[in-house]
């Protein structure tokens, strides 16, 4: 399936290259390019609105009209984006973009940054995420995050995956604990790999290992959401594609919201995508379509490596 | 080819092969310069350290001239039946002065035998009388007793007196150091390990003076500052590092710690007696006042290095343990206090070591006194190692010399032992 997918994106690219040729091809092409050189002078105004479909009808997460600020510096301008129940949205951008930030704005991880303000209405299940009852504990209980580097806690690997459930008593007795570790692990498919040595310390593991064991710890407090901010970076190939396919399957459970670099990555394992760039969110669709038919020219730029 | 290149070094290979033996003679030059200050060091060191340790060393030893001491109830001013009390005050200074008579019985005049009797310690006649009271059948029997030789006497039969040097400048007058000679051939000299000097208090008298005071002092004084600086630093680094708004009240409460740690440490001592003492009227001379005051100084210091081992601390635990819904204190209690723990360690042993060699302040709230009783807890008056080898330097008996480096080496013992305990608890942490 993975396979598929990649050859679609290839494919893909070789259409764009012969698409010019094509007469009919050409003209739908020209269209597009009108429409996009438009908005790219808009994009400098600060009330450019987000081409391709930002809402959806069943949301689990709900952010419009974001702004971010850093100090006075500006890192998110008018954001407005829905994710999708049980979806995998992939966002991209080049760096700076305001990708990171504004994932990080949904479990309310740049509290912890001093000089972040956060503007714009946020909402789980319909539940204000910035609202006063909110708990930050209670949210990121709920919404749970995976990081760029793979940051075990310098503890063993079985206290790594068992600290969530410790903290918020999600076991009431070492069996169950037992059961919530190995399941966790299994579902992150590392426990095969690491059954033998739970006692041993998890910044022992290899970085896969190590960011699969994120995933697992990211897991066991069973969140509904999980936010992933570049989990592959750090990683080899072959890493990358386990944490993929482990993607592909948790998605059947979990709402997954992932930043990435790769765009074939993006293209593998999400079903929608949503491009940034400079602050601003340019265009959000089906991530074939975004792939094969990108609206907006900073979108077909990046995606086709022309840009910059 | 081009004109940027000087007409010696063609190419820019070779204008580096040029100048990289240049470069790597000024490498070796640095390091024979680095080795050369740690030998410096390390000599210095070795100076300092054989120093003290071969002039330290004798006084862990004394000596005890065996003397046969009739023990007969008229002599001693006893009745028949002598009580536990009157045994107690007996006259036994008499009874040793007869039986070193007995020894030497060519010796008259009053000063031949002051000077006979000062072979002898003063604490001799209370050794004698510590044997009687455990067993009391020695009454009325004549028996050779080991009894602590005096000091001076001591220093001549450890060596420390240099032949042919005049008598006027020396206090073992030639008269002693002949019969001293004579109890050395008849066998009735020993040295022994100085028991003494690890069981009592201070004296006068350099052969009955002991460092327990000393010892226990020290040890209470730190542990009432280690119960007081190290929870209240390490909270007030952790508030400061992870709960405390970034503001001018926080920076100005930042510059007032770092100026605390340079404030001389006599200060602190002032503000004790003025504080503690006169105020709130804590007892004088007690390990609990020293303790606080010592905690007052130690503060800054685990404060600051608290808060350098806290933002040590690699972000991404912090945020790892955000993530999964870890509130701010569970983040700090669980993942950044164990991984900063080692540091924090650190600085406080650097504050403890600090602390247990300071003398100053604690002259200011009494704990020069002079005491013998040895300290039950934190409240009774004592005195610590600095001030002890300060007192003991401060003596001009030839005995005191060797006890004030003695006692330099228990503390450096003491100080040696806390850095391996915190070493290890350090270990602990690590492997974790």
């Amino acid at each position: 399936m993975l396979v598929t997918e990649a050859d679609y994106l290839l494919a893909a690219g070789e259409k764009k290259m012969k698409s010019s040729e094509s007469k009919g091809a050409a003209a739908t092409r020209e269209v597009g390019n009108k429409r996009s050189l438009d908005i790219r002078e808009h994009v400098e105004q600060d009330d450019y609105r987000t081409i391709g479909s930002p809402f959806v009808d069943d949301a689990k997460m709900t952010a419009r009209n974001v702004n971010v600020f850093y100090d006075e510096k500006q890192a998110i301008t008018n954001v407005s984006l829905d994710i999708g129940r049980n979806e995998v949205i992939a966002m991209i951008g080049p760096s700076g973009c305001g990708k990171s930030t504004f994932l990080r704005t949904l479990n309310r991880m740049n509290d912890i940054i001093p000089s972040c303000r956060v503007q714009g209405e946020f909402a789980l299940d319909g539940e204000d995420i910035y609202g006063e009852e909110q708990d930050t504990v209670l949210l990121r209980a709920r919404v749970g995050m995976v990081f760029q580097k793979p940051n075990p806690f310098p503890k063993s690997i079985y206290e790594n995956v068992a600290y969530g459930p410790r903290i918020h008593g999600l076991a009431h007795n070492k069996s169950e604990m037992d059961e919530i570790v190995e399941d966790s692990l299994r579902r992150a498919s590392l426990f095969e790999e690491v059954k033998e040595q739970l006692d041993k310390p998890g910044t022992g593991l290899s970085g896969g290992q190590q960011q699969r064991l994120c995933i697992a710890r990211a897991i066991a407090v069973s969140p509904e959401v999980i936010l992933m901010d570049e989990p592959c970076s750090a990683l080899d190939p072959i890493a990358t594609a386990r944490i993929e396919e482990l993607i592909d399957e948790l998605k059947e459970n979990y709402t997954i919201a992932i930043v990435t670099h790769s765009m074939q990555q993006a293209a593998r394992v999400s079903q929608r995508t949503a491009y940034f760039h400079m602050g601003k969110l340019i265009e959000v669709g089906d991530t074939k379509q975004i792939f094969t038919m990108p609206a907006h020219q900073l979108t077909e730029n990046y995606i086709t490596g022309r840009f910059g | 080819m081009n004109n940027m290149s000087k007409p010696r070094s063609a190419t820019p290979t070779d204008a580096i092969r040029a100048s990289l033996k240049k470069r790597y003679a000024r490498e070796r030059r640095f390091q024979w310069y680095g080795r050369l200050a740690v030998l410096t060091g390390f000599v210095f060191l070795f100076i300092l350290l054989a120093d003290i340790v071969s002039k330290g060393t004798p006084a862990f030893t004394q000596h005890y001239i065996k003397v046969s001491v009739d023990l007969d109830p008229a002599t001693l001013g006893l009745p028949a039946e002598p009580s536990r009390e009157q045994l107690y005050s007996a006259d036994y200074l008499g009874a040793i002065k007869a039986g070193l008579r007995a020894m030497f019985p060519d010796v008259s005049g009053r000063k031949e035998k002051q000077q006979l009797y000062r072979l002898l310690s003063m604490g001799a006649e209370y050794n004698l009388r510590d044997k009687v009271l455990d067993d009391p059948r020695l009454i009325g029997h004549s028996s050779e007793f080991w009894l602590r030789a005096h000091a001076e006497a001591g220093s001549y039969l450890k060596g420390q007196i240099p032949a042919g040097s005049p008598e006027a400048d020396r206090k073992v007058k030639d008269l002693q150091i002949a019969w001293l000679d004579q109890l050395r051939a008849e066998g009735r000299t020993e040295s022994r390990f100085n028991t003494t000097f690890f069981t009592q208090g201070d004296s006068r008298e350099p052969e009955m003076a002991g460092i327990r005071v000393a010892l226990y002092g020290s040890f209470f004084t730190l542990v009432v500052t280690f119960l007081i600086a190290f929870p209240i630093g390490v909270s007030a680094a952790v508030y400061l590092e992870e709960f405390a708004p970034r503001n001018r009240l926080t920076d100005l409460i930042e510059i007032n710690i770092n100026n605390l740690a340079a404030v001389p440490s006599i200060v602190f001592g002032l503000l004790g007696l003025a504080v503690f003492i006169n105020f709130f009227e804590l007892p004088r001379s007690a390990p609990l006042v020293g303790g606080i005051v010592l905690s007052l100084m130690t503060l800054p210091t685990i404060i600051i290095t608290s808060r350098a081992a806290i933002q040590a601390v690699s972000p991404s635990i912090r945020q790892a343990a955000l993530g999964v819904g870890a509130s701010k204190l569970q983040t700090v209690v669980h993942h950044v206090l164990p991984v900063a723990m080692p540091g924090i360690l650190t600085g406080s042993i650097i504050g403890m070591a600090q602390a247990l060699g300071e003398s100053a302040p604690l002259l200011m709230i009494g704990m020069v006194a002079f005491i013998m009783e040895v300290p039950g807890g934190v409240t009774d008056p004592a005195t610590v190692l600095p001030v002890q080898i300060f007192l003991w330097a401060d003596s001009p008996e030839r005995g005191f010399t060797e006890k004030t480096s003695a006692a330099i080496m228990v503390l450096m013992g003491f100080l040696i032992l806390m850095n391996a305990f915190a070493i290890f608890l350090r270990r602990r942490f690590e492997r974790k």
